[in-house]
């Protein structure tokens, strides 16, 4: 007979500080709770505030992991890219957020991890270690990662060039990254603005890419990150052009 | 809801009206009084040191807490007791969830919350019926709600950590629970925990003692037959002493069968201690948690009483009787 496949949480025995700030963290019930309410909230906002359209739905994968890359101008751009996925992916949908602005605090980490669901990345020491865990935890989940490659928000609405921590994540892999293009986040939410102003919301969905030939090395990780930066910008729609404010 | 109700529910005038009630109530206090003097004078002699005296210190700072926290609801009333019951199942049942990875099944983790809730409601209902009921009927929404997900693979390993969950979380410690359904429950509640918890003490005494003889190596490599067995005397005195009271002017006084639940209480809080023992080993981690510091897990503490509660709960009921002459269905009517 087989041996039964007990698993315990990867995030046992971990005081509560520390496991709202793992990678590993796992979601019971009660955490449950809190994203459905928290979701349901953010897509009705997103609707209502701003009139959030979805341009190629058909493009998401039927089922993890995959990651979703985008474009980051505002606050808003994890809640908007995480609104075309559907419910029963919601404990497994993790935006990958700066430690540093997201996990510094009791208070910011308990929003991060309870309601976003967020893993924090430490941008300025963020090792090998913990993109290896990343990367195993997308595949082993299979969970579904939110990403910006540009390491931080836009200052005044341009791309920024993407980084290579994308690429070591998925060289290799058979995980496809779609790439997103957000429109309007920027003019929705300026970086030193503390509320939204009701503008329209497009996200522009494009094909997967898959990188499972591709070498994980140095030169394979910047290879990658530049053929995800061409996707998304080549999904920007072409009168859109970024206000300099 | 008439006033004897009321008075069992949420009356603390007559907390103490029980000798034994009283009698352990004062012995507590005076322990928690005393070992920080006799550690304090220990570690002035330079008796304990170091990792040694931090653990001590640990481990009381805890049972400072937790003895006020299980006593507190006993004196205070039966409602407070109940409810307090039913939020140590749902505790424990977490961790054990989080320790097997049955909390990765919502479904399933959910149908059991809701059958540990459902317990306390009715054992504070004091409705004997729906409790007997609900454990079968649990077990059967839990092997339902498994098949919604329509795949087979797992589906034995899934509903059967669920319905262990349940039936040792929702079930068991809800007979606990029941018990604070009868006129007198506190000094039969303070007699159960008390003896169960210093079940565990004695054994470890009397292994350090006279222990050599492994009793489960495989399983609990600490625990040796001596401890066991010194357990087993030291704990039936102890309840067959206290039971004398407690069980004044019932069939259960006599000393043959105090005697048997002495040794009952000893030998299953015992086992209760090795099958978390064996959960543990099974899964491949040292404590179920961290909740009370030195203690590990909340199960690692309260092990022993899991399988003495209804154990307990069907001895008294068939010789006393549990709740005879309280208002059943206090809240349902009926």
């Amino acid at each position: 007979m087989d041996k039964w496949k007990l698993e315990p949480a990867h995030d046992l025995g971990l005081p509560l500080g520390k496991r709202l700030r793992s990678l590993q963290r796992e979601s019971g019930l009660i955490s449950t709770g809190f994203h459905l309410a928290w979701w349901t909230l953010v897509r009705g906002y997103l609707a209502a505030w701003h009139r959030l359209r979805i341009v190629g739905r058909e493009h998401l994968p039927a089922r993890p992991p995959f990651v979703l890359v985008g474009n980051h101008a505002s606050h808003l751009d994890a809640l908007v890219l995480a609104s075309p996925l559907p419910w029963r992916l919601r404990d497994h949908v993790f935006p990958i957020a700066a430690g540093d602005v997201f996990f510094e605090t009791p208070l910011a980490t308990t929003f991060a991890a309870g309601l976003l669901n967020a893993l924090p990345m430490w941008r300025k020491k963020c090792g090998p270690h913990d993109l290896h865990v990343l990367r195993e935890r997308l595949v082993e989940e299979p969970a579904v990662y939110i990403l910006f490659p540009e390491g931080g928000r836009s200052r005044d609405g341009k791309m920024m060039p993407f980084k290579p921590g994308l690429g070591m994540m998925v060289a290799g892999t058979s995980v496809p990254v779609i790439p997103c293009y957000l429109d309007g986040c920027f003019e929705a939410l300026r970086p030193n603005e503390r509320f939204p102003r009701p503008r329209k919301l497009t996200v522009h969905i494009g094909p997967p890419l898959r990188f499972d030939n591709a070498p994980n090395t140095r030169q394979g990780w910047t290879q990658i990150t530049a053929e995800i930066e061409a996707a998304v910008k080549s999904l920007a729609p072409s009168e859109d052009k970024p206000v300099v404010s | 809801m008439n006033s004897a109700t009321r008075e069992r529910l949420f009356g603390f005038h007559h907390a103490f009206d029980h000798p034994v009630t009283l009698a352990v109530t004062i012995g507590l206090a005076a322990i928690l009084l005393v070992v920080p003097l006799v550690l304090f004078v220990l570690a002035r002699l330079g008796r304990i040191e170091g990792a040694q005296r931090q653990e001590l210190w640990r481990r009381y700072y805890s049972w400072l807490v937790m003895v006020p926290l299980l006593l507190g609801p006993i004196l205070a009333g039966a409602a407070w007791t109940i409810l307090g019951i039913g939020v140590l199942s749902l505790f424990c049942y977490r961790e054990y969830a989080r320790a097997t990875g049955l909390f990765r099944e919502k479904l399933i983790s959910l149908v059991v919350v809701i059958g540990i809730v459902a317990v306390t409601l009715t054992v504070l209902d004091h409705w004997y019926g729906l409790f007997v009921a609900l454990t079968p009927y649990t077990v059967g929404l839990i092997a339902c709600a498994a098949l919604l997900r329509d795949e087979p693979q797992g589906y034995i390993q899934r509903v059967a950590l669920g319905i262990l969950g349940f039936v040792l979380f929702g079930s068991c410690f809800g007979h606990l629970a029941y018990l604070a359904n009868d006129a007198s429950y506190r000094p039969c509640l303070v007699l159960v925990l008390v003896s169960v918890e210093l079940n565990d003490v004695f054994a470890f005494l009397s292994g350090k003692t006279l222990g050599k003889r492994k009793l489960a190596p495989k399983t609990s490599p600490n625990k040796t037959l001596g401890g066991a067995l010194g357990a087993l005397v030291l704990t039936t005195l102890l309840v067959a002493g206290l039971g004398h009271y407690v069980f004044q002017g019932t069939a259960l006084a006599r000393p043959e069968h105090l005697f048997v639940l002495g040794v009952l209480i000893s030998l299953v809080g015992q086992f209760g201690d090795l099958m978390l023992s064996a959960i543990k080993r099974d899964l491949g981690i040292k404590d179920m948690g961290m909740t009370i510091p030195g203690h590990g897990g909340l199960l690692d503490r309260f092990d022993s009483i899991i399988l003495v509660s209804p154990l307990v709960f069907h001895y008294i009921n068939y010789f006393v009787g549990v709740g005879l002459g309280q208002t059943p269905r206090i809240f349902s009517g009926g």
